[in-house]
């Protein structure tokens, strides 16, 4: 209740905030105040919003909907946390989170332009009150009660002490197929238990956790700074839309421009992260498999760094006396087109239209969403493409078309044109499973490496090229230097290195060429003037980064191998020697050591492999040994010991006098429920429930309780060992009315004894990754490129 | 000022020519009725179910594990998937393959598996 009133006041607020801002920019006097109290007050609410949130998340409130799905109890703090963002609706408060806090120093910024703040908040608030009715009661709202629609939910998710209570009795049910017990949760429910003084968050007292697969320390790191590139790239669309609004293009570029390049870096930044996660912890085996959830990141950022180009040329024709320059409509339709991907981006990933073409799985939100994302695109999209054919006539200056191809007007159109080429590219690619069909990512590649080589001798060349015009004599003259070192280069990446693939050659070349030239130019740059470093260190950034790909993407080395525990195997140009397991977390992972020699030098990679509670599947993890030259890559595949693939542990599911088979001659027979003191119960006291169970062996026969013990706020279960057996009996799970109880069987590891020693067998993938090292460094290079840019670029004007 | 948009027009056009070839060369459709996935001969994506009552066989010499695959209609074919089981296999409820019908079985490349959905229930009979 709290929480959905708190969005919809927000909701109202922002709505208010854009209307007096509307007002203002109409002429109105004293609606600039109004418009401002009532934009700090949704930021406050959006605030208040995103910690209530939080607060009910560490406090385990799982009377909501979002956060008995995505948590529980036995989550760290610091992942309690991230589920914040785990599933749709959280994300979408992030986002609002985000971009109502970069409202904040937007409005501060544009307050002091002159007349900018009206439309620039105008827009900008248009766009938030679009993701608040996202997070509306009316959509996805992350403050929906469980009980609000009709769930089943698994019987030992309820605290235990109401599940003899009278009128939960009808909304019991199993499932024919499983013999899992569940309580049917409703409206109904909720109002029965209401009527008995029974809080909801007392009765649900477990969640469902989080996917494995996210639980990791990029899981919080990731997604925010995702989101909060997305929310930057709304920035550059405001000040677009500002522009055509009042008709005055003179400024808007000098403004947008340091957010633009913000957005670029942080919105790229989020995007390598992912593409570090996928390869570390996920075990994708690479950082970009041309997934559609990280393409459709991917466009907006190609489009950002497309008008960041243009944008330069109109700046500096605006600061030689032109009152509106050049690539004026490019500029806008960029901006505009940058924001605009980023919804659609939202839709592909949020609509469910990707379903079957993604790793990633998609929860199909409902034809609501679907048509609400679909009015948010369109609506965004024809206002700001609306506008600029409006204003066409208004966009460009009488200018003089004496053009120069050796111009760096025109060299820094061509990067744009090149970066939009590969936007389309990836944008057909990715958007074309809506028409049923996939492209494999061989098309990816294949498109890309000749327009890398190009962009790269592009941005190569442009570096001597003068504004207006070169000499041909000059253009020779800065290159020279730069010229032998790549000659160099290609003999040794030739001849030393082994590359002969053609178009291999001529990307490497070409990356060595930008790389060089961008060198040589930034120290002479640089020790005139040291602001000017962002954008030499961005460019040779993404000359390391094409050499990281070539090494790591063309010239991986891979292996299947099972590795015998204790002998020794040459895999690829490595020893490698598996040399046992370790338990850790509580005995709920693995961890597979392999000693890897490499001359003298010796490492042990530890792939994991554990069998998750959240999926009941196995979950394997890789594990790298990270170098400058190569990182050792090792996946595991499985494991088994000689005496069958049994890990030892059964679970034995059965009813009062049955008699059910264990491990292979071991038979188990309930004899009766234990039943709990009903009075002690209904108190809140401590109980025990179980199960009294006969354990029969050859002629051995011994009898013992299995139970449940309640003390204080937990249940435990305690195992009973039974020695002659060397195995382990614990009660997963007993149901006081059906009396069905789920026992853990568990036989103890057995030492090797004299000749019968166990032959332990691990399955692993093996590859060696040349050169990823630089991927890393390309990346770190170029986001530190952007944001010393936007610093520089913030203060010049 | 004309040689211009006639330069730029046909670098546009080899462009889009370039992209639409390359296009038509490495799509897949996708392809739900397996007795078309058994016809047609070429990659397809094949979309289905794993049938659970068969179970998987991992083979280990050659590194590959098979099992079978049943669409709507209730055609089974068998599946041979290179590596290994993914991650969420045994809880998969859909199974997307890519690859091509030979021999009598269908060979994947690649192989992704869809989780149930969050807010689905199971089935119940009281």
């Amino acid at each position: 209740m709290i929480g959905n009133l708190i969005l919809s006041l927000a909701l109202a607020f922002s709505i208010f905030s854009m209307i007096m801002y509307v007002f203002t920019f109409r002429g109105a006097r004293n609606t600039l105040g109004i418009a401002r109290l009532s934009y700090h007050a949704m930021t406050m609410l959006v605030i208040t919003a995103s910690v209530y949130l939080s607060f009910n998340i560490i406090t385990h409130n799982y009377e909501f909907d979002y956060i008995y799905n995505y948590s529980n109890d036995q989550l760290s703090l610091g992942m309690l946390l991230s589920t914040f963002w785990a599933g749709q609706e959280g994300s979408f408060l992030l986002w609002v989170l985000f971009a109502a806090l970069i409202g904040v120093f937007l409005q501060s910024y544009t307050s002091k332009r002159e007349d900018l703040e009206p439309t620039v908040m105008f827009s900008y608030t248009a766009v938030v009150s679009f993701l608040l009715l996202m997070v509306s009661p009316l959509l996805k709202t992350p403050f929906a009660y469980l009980w609000a629609n009709e769930i089943y939910i698994e019987a030992a998710k309820i605290n235990q002490q109401f599940l003899s209570l009278s009128i939960l009795q009808p909304f019991l049910m199993s499932d024919g197929q499983s013999g899992q017990f569940y309580v049917k949760v409703n409206k109904e429910l909720y109002s029965l238990l209401a009527g008995q003084g029974i809080e909801f968050n007392t009765f649900i007292i477990q969640g469902k956790g989080l996917n494995p697969l996210l639980q990791n320390f990029w899981m919080q790191i990731h997604p925010p700074i995702l989101f909060a590139g997305f929310a930057l790239a709304t920035v550059p669309y405001a000040f677009a839309i500002s522009a055509l609004m009042k008709n005055y293009y003179k400024d808007w570029v000098k403004q947008s421009f340091p957010w633009s390049l913000g957005a670029g870096g942080v919105l790229g930044l989020g995007i390598m992260l992912g593409g570090y996660w996928a390869y570390g912890v996920l075990g994708w085996g690479g950082y970009w498999a041309w997934d559609p959830v990280e393409n459709s990141s991917l466009i907006p950022w190609i489009i950002l760094v497309a008008v960041i180009h243009t944008m330069i040329v109109q700046r500096k024709e605006q600061k030689q006396g032109k009152e509106i320059g050049r690539f004026a409509k490019t500029n806008l339709i960029l901006s505009i087109t940058a924001f605009v991907l980023v919804i659609y981006s939202t839709f592909l990933t949020r609509s469910g239209i990707l379903g079957d073409s993604s790793v990633h799985s998609f929860v199909d939100p409902g034809s609501l969403v679907y048509l609400f994302l679909v009015i948010f695109l369109l609506t965004f999209l024809i206002a700001g493409v609306g506008l600029v054919i409006y204003r066409w006539k208004n966009l460009s200056d009488e200018h003089n078309a004496n053009e120069n191809i050796w111009s760096r007007e025109l060299s820094l159109f061509n990067a744009a044109l090149i970066l939009l080429a590969s936007a389309i590219i990836v944008f057909f690619g990715t958007s074309a499973p809506i028409f049923g069909v996939t492209v494999e990512i061989s098309f990816y590649d294949e498109m890309h490496i000749p327009l890398a080589i190009v962009m790269l001798i592009l941005n190569a060349l442009s570096l001597v090229l003068k504004w207006k015009e070169t000499e041909g004599k000059e253009i020779f003259k800065g290159l020279r230097l730069s010229l032998v070192l790549t000659l160099v280069f290609a003999i040794l990446f030739i001849f030393v290195a082994g590359v002969k693939d053609f178009m291999m050659i001529l990307l490497g070349v070409s990356a060595a060429f930008a790389f060089f030239i961008n060198v040589e130019i930034c120290i002479k740059v640089v020790a005139k003037n040291f602001k000017k470093i962002g954008s030499y260190l961005s460019h040779i950034g993404i000359a390391i980064f094409v050499l990281g790909v070539i090494g790591s993407g063309a010239y991986s080395k891979h292996a299947d191998v099972d590795l015998v525990k204790g002998e020794k195997q040459n895999v690829l140009v490595y020893d490698m020697v598996f040399t046992g397991y370790e338990p850790f977390e509580n005995n709920t992972k693995y961890r597979f050591n392999v000693v890897v020699t490499d001359g003298s030098d010796k490492k042990v990679v530890s792939p994991v492999m554990y069998i998750s509670d959240f999926n009941q599947s196995m979950m394997r993890e890789p594990d790298i040994v990270e170098g400058f030259t190569n990182d050792i890559y090792i996946s595991p595949v499985g494991y088994e010991d000689n005496e069958g693939s049994s890990s030892g542990q059964e679970i034995i599911k059965i009813n009062p006098g049955e008699e059910k088979v264990a491990g292979e001659k071991i038979i188990v027979r309930y004899v009766d429920f234990i039943k709990p003191d009903m009075t002690v119960m209904a108190q809140g006291g401590d109980f025990e429930m179980g199960a009294n169970v006969i354990v029969q062996y050859e002629d051995k026969i011994e009898e013992i309780r299995l139970v449940s013990r309640k003390s204080g706020e937990g249940l435990t279960n305690i195992p009973v060992e039974i020695k002659a057996l060397g195995a382990v009996l614990t009660l997963n799970h007993i149901d006081p009315m059906t009396k069905a109880a789920e026992i853990i069987f568990q036989k103890q590891a057995e030492q090797p004894q004299g000749q019968n020693v166990k032959k332990e067998v691990l399955s692993i993938q093996a590859s060696i990754k040349p050169f990823v090292s630089l991927v890393w460094i390309g990346v770190f290079f170029t986001v530190l490129g952007f944001i010393i840019a936007m610093i520089k670029r913030s203060k010049e004007e | 000022m004309k040689n211009k948009y006639i330069f730029g027009g046909i670098i546009v056009a080899v462009f889009l020519t370039l992209m639409i070839y390359l296009f038509t060369q490495t799509n897949v459709q996708y392809e739900s009725d397996f007795t078309k996935v058994m016809e047609k001969g070429r990659t397809v994506k094949a979309t289905g179910s794993w049938v659970k009552e068969k179970n998987y066989e991992i083979d280990k010499v050659n590194k590959t594990f098979s099992f079978f695959m049943r669409d709507e209609k209730g055609n089974e074919m068998k599946v041979v998937c290179p590596g290994t089981i993914p991650n969420n296999f045994e809880s998969a409820t859909s199974v997307v393959v890519t690859g091509e019908y030979t021999n009598g079985y269908f060979a994947a490349k690649d192989i992704l598996t869809k989780c149930p959905s969050k807010y689905e229930s199971p089935n119940k009979s009281s």
